[in-house]
């Protein structure tokens, strides 16, 4: 069972002698196999949640659970994919998406069969001998991606994932990240500023408020998704046209909005 | 007022160059025919050639002028590679343990503005005329530039690789290795070259004074005896081997940025 | 920043206590090896008030300084003059690159013998291999520095329709200015190198003869005090040279 919980999560942060709270006080539950977006106003400390679960950064009170067992360090059970891909520029794609392998003790053979695999989910099968530079943004990100699932991890962490890309890869991205997280759903913990991007991949939806990081609601998209039968679309322009969609993005972003209001009062 | 200054073909480079050369040559011959300059002391272009062409056949203070170079650049050698070897690894450890930093900083910084030549003195005591006396020399020319090199780029490496491979299990071992090396590989290269500039220049003023062979010390064999074109031997040969040195570096250089696009 | 320097003196503090130990207390390293503390201090005296190798300490830095300085300030104008004229007429670069290339990799203190030959013992020597060694570096820095001038900017200069000293004075200069820097930082370095290595190989007076002498007495202590001038002295001209980088570029957060 691998889901995640925050309990009573608070991180302070200290910045030119000055302390400030970066996330005020999050409880929450992701379930095992749920795919959870979080977002808010820049600086409302989604990121630093996610950081929490990857082990990259510690709470000063409350913990982090994964799986039951309380977060300490980072490790491949709980994959990362950063927004700024993060592939080892010296190393091929296959030497990128193999570095993690190596750690887990699997033999050769094994590990070539398990890159293989997960480089043909990424439609990535002929790249193995490229390097980073020779590819494109969004190809980076696909290696990406594909180095995070050949762990099969327990949990999949994606920083503004997409944030990165232009446009158009975006949603053509999104578009592969749906059909994985229908055909092989892991527990993921998705971090974006893009509501449209959340309300389209996500089963629930939090909205933090501004800094210091609170949970400000946490909509149900999954219940709507199936009633109103998005997943019969199988193009993102034809779901996001659907009355349900937009009335649910607009409602998130005036959740948004009041957050950014508080920047005028 | 033309503000480009438009790039010359092949012929326009070629033809200046020429003048430059032949105005060099011009000034040379003058200079020895006109009797400005005593005969001994400056001897004709030709003259250096011919006796260049002399030391690679015959022995000249003990060895031919080959032999002279293998001994120079084997100690060369030596002192560099023992400056690589210890710097590079030091950088990097610098680079991400701050006990190490905070030990090794000080130490390194009120040593490393004493001139390498003036290590000859200690150099000669402690090893005579053995090999140890250059190599010291050799060694405290060469080793600065490799630790500022290795530690800056060390330092310098973006946080996010070495989260994604403490996300991906890599200990501290392997973040040392595959990791920080990799990262800090440009700039530990480019250190390899000033290094190697630093330490050839070190030999050659170690060999000033406290050798029995190698190019420097026939070079002052040769000034003993006012033999100018011996001398001018002597320059014109450490030039070439610095420059094929630097050369070699050079080359590296290019192909680690085969890669390099995404820094 | 206040822990740091408690660090680094903690550290320098400790490798003092370990000289004393290792010389002066149980005699592990032997006088004949390394000088021990008291040697030195002895040693330092002797230099600053009776003068050893022809001088005393106040002497031998004067000369050697002086020297330096001249040569450095000589070569550097024309190194620097020289990188401007290659830097901006690429028919000047054409012309004078072979010779250039063709002597510089010669290492300054290659050139110690020829001098040696051509001037004998005197200070014309050391100042004509000074001048080699601080040549090079201005030229190669003052030419990358004028040609790192981008052409959107040489492209509103001429927009601005500026004469040609305007140009040069207040884009073209400017704009090199810190790799000129960098070049005299180098110049600077080599010239000091190249100065003490002259002044080891022979010389009456100056910092590189009291190594010099030392090291023919076998005088231990001494070497050490001529060393650690040598490092101080370069210490502080490169101070000082950055004391200047600063006040002439004060548009660069250094």
């Amino acid at each position: 069972m691998a889901d995640i919980v925050f309990e009573g999560v608070q991180r302070k942060f200290v910045q030119g002698g000055k302390e400030f709270l970066a996330v005020g006080g999050v409880d929450l539950t992701v379930a095992d196999r749920e795919f959870v977006a979080i977002v808010g106003p820049s600086g409302c400390g989604k990121t630093t949640c996610m950081r929490m679960v990857a082990g990259l950064e510690t709470p000063t009170s409350g913990r982090v659970l994964v799986g039951g067992k309380q977060v300490t360090q980072p490790g491949p059970e709980r994959a990362v994919v950063f927004q700024q891909f993060a592939l080892f520029p010296w190393k091929t794609v296959r030497g990128n998406v193999e570095f993690g392998l190596r750690t887990l003790g699997l033999p050769a053979d094994q590990r070539r069969e398990r890159v293989a695999q997960s480089l043909a989910l990424m439609a990535l099968t002929g790249y193995e001998d490229a390097y980073p530079h020779q590819l494109s943004g969004g190809m980076q990100q696909r290696v990406a991606i594909a180095r995070a699932y050949v762990l099969q991890p327990d949990v999949l962490l994606m920083d503004e994932p997409f944030g990165a890309l232009d446009a158009q890869t975006r949603v053509v991205m999104q578009e592969e990240l749906v059909r994985l997280a229908r055909t092989n759903p892991k527990t993921v913990l998705f971090i974006t500023h893009a509501v449209e991007e959340a309300v389209y991949l996500a089963d629930r939806v939090v909205v933090m408020s501004r800094r210091p990081g609170l949970i400000r609601e946490i909509v149900d998209v999954k219940s709507t998704r199936i009633a109103e039968r998005w997943d019969d679309h199988a193009r993102i322009e034809d779901v996001m046209d659907l009355n349900s969609f937009v009335h649910m993005r607009s409602h998130i972003w005036r959740l948004l909005r009041e957050q950014h209001l508080g920047d005028d009062q | 007022m033309n503000f480009s200054d438009r790039n010359l073909g092949r012929r326009e480079v070629a033809g200046f160059a020429a003048v430059g050369v032949i105005a060099f040559l011009a000034i040379w011959y003058a200079a020895v025919w006109s009797g400005v300059t005593p005969r001994k002391f400056l001897p004709t272009p030709l003259e250096v050639l011919s006796e260049l062409y002399r030391l690679s056949v015959e022995p000249f203070v003990g060895y031919t002028l080959l032999e002279h170079l293998v001994s120079s650049f084997k100690r060369f050698f030596y002192g560099f590679s023992l400056a690589v070897t210890i710097a590079t690894p030091l950088g990097l450890l610098m680079a991400i343990s701050k006990p190490v930093r905070v030990v090794v900083s000080p130490i390194f910084e009120s040593i490393r503005f004493v001139a390498p030549i003036a290590w000859v003195p200690f150099a000669a005591l402690w090893f005579g005329t053995g090999i140890g006396g250059p190599l010291l020399v050799i060694f405290m020319g060469a080793f600065p530039p490799m630790l500022i090199n290795s530690f800056r780029g060390a330092l310098y490496v973006d946080r996010k690789y070495l989260e994604a491979a403490q996300m991906l299990g890599a200990g501290p071992v392997r973040q040392m290795t595959e990791v920080l090396l990799p990262a800090a590989a440009p700039s530990i290269v480019a250190g390899l070259r000033i290094s190697a500039g630093l330490g050839w220049q070190s030999l050659v003023g170690a060999e000033l004074i406290v050798a029995s062979s190698g190019v420097g010390y026939m070079m002052v064999k040769g000034q003993a005896g006012i033999q100018t074109a011996t001398v001018m031997s002597g320059m014109i040969a450490i030039g070439l081997v610095g420059l094929i040195i630097d050369f070699s570096l050079r080359q590296l250089e290019r192909r680690m940025g085969r890669y390099k696009e995404t820094y | 920043m206040f822990l740091r320097t408690l660090y680094s003196g903690s550290v320098l503090i400790l490798l003092v206590l370990a000289w004393f130990a290792l010389t002066q207390w149980t005699g592990v390293i032997s006088g004949a090896r390394f000088p021990s503390p008291k040697e030195t201090i002895d040693a330092l005296r002797i230099i600053f008030l009776d003068g050893y190798s022809n001088g005393r300490l106040h002497e031998h830095v004067l000369q050697s300084v002086l020297l330096v300085t001249m040569g450095f300030a000589v070569s550097s104008a024309f190194g620097v003059v020289t990188g401007i004229l290659m830097g901006a007429n690429k028919k000047v670069e054409a012309v004078i690159n072979p010779i250039f290339s063709l002597l510089r990799p010669i290492p300054p203190l290659a050139w110690i013998p020829l001098a040696i030959v051509w001037l004998g013992l005197e200070n014309s020597a050391k100042i004509l291999v000074i001048f080699v060694a601080a040549y090079v570096p201005c030229v190669i820095n003052t030419f990358a520095g004028i040609r790192s001038l981008e052409v959107p900017q040489r492209e509103a200069a001429a927009m601005l329709g500026l004469s040609q000293p305007v140009y040069y004075l207040e884009v073209l200069i400017p704009a090199a200015l810190p790799m000129i820097f960098t070049g005299l930082r180098l110049s600077l370095q080599a010239s000091w190198t190249t100065l003490v290595a002259s002044e080891l190989v022979g010389a009456m007076r100056g910092l590189g003869s009291i190594l010099n002498q030392a090291s023919q007495d076998i005088l231990p202590p001494m070497i050490l005090v001529g060393m650690v001038s040598v490092a101080l002295c370069g210490w502080i001209m490169t101070q000082g040279l950055g004391f200047i980088e600063r006040r002439a570029m004060p548009w660069r957060s250094l």
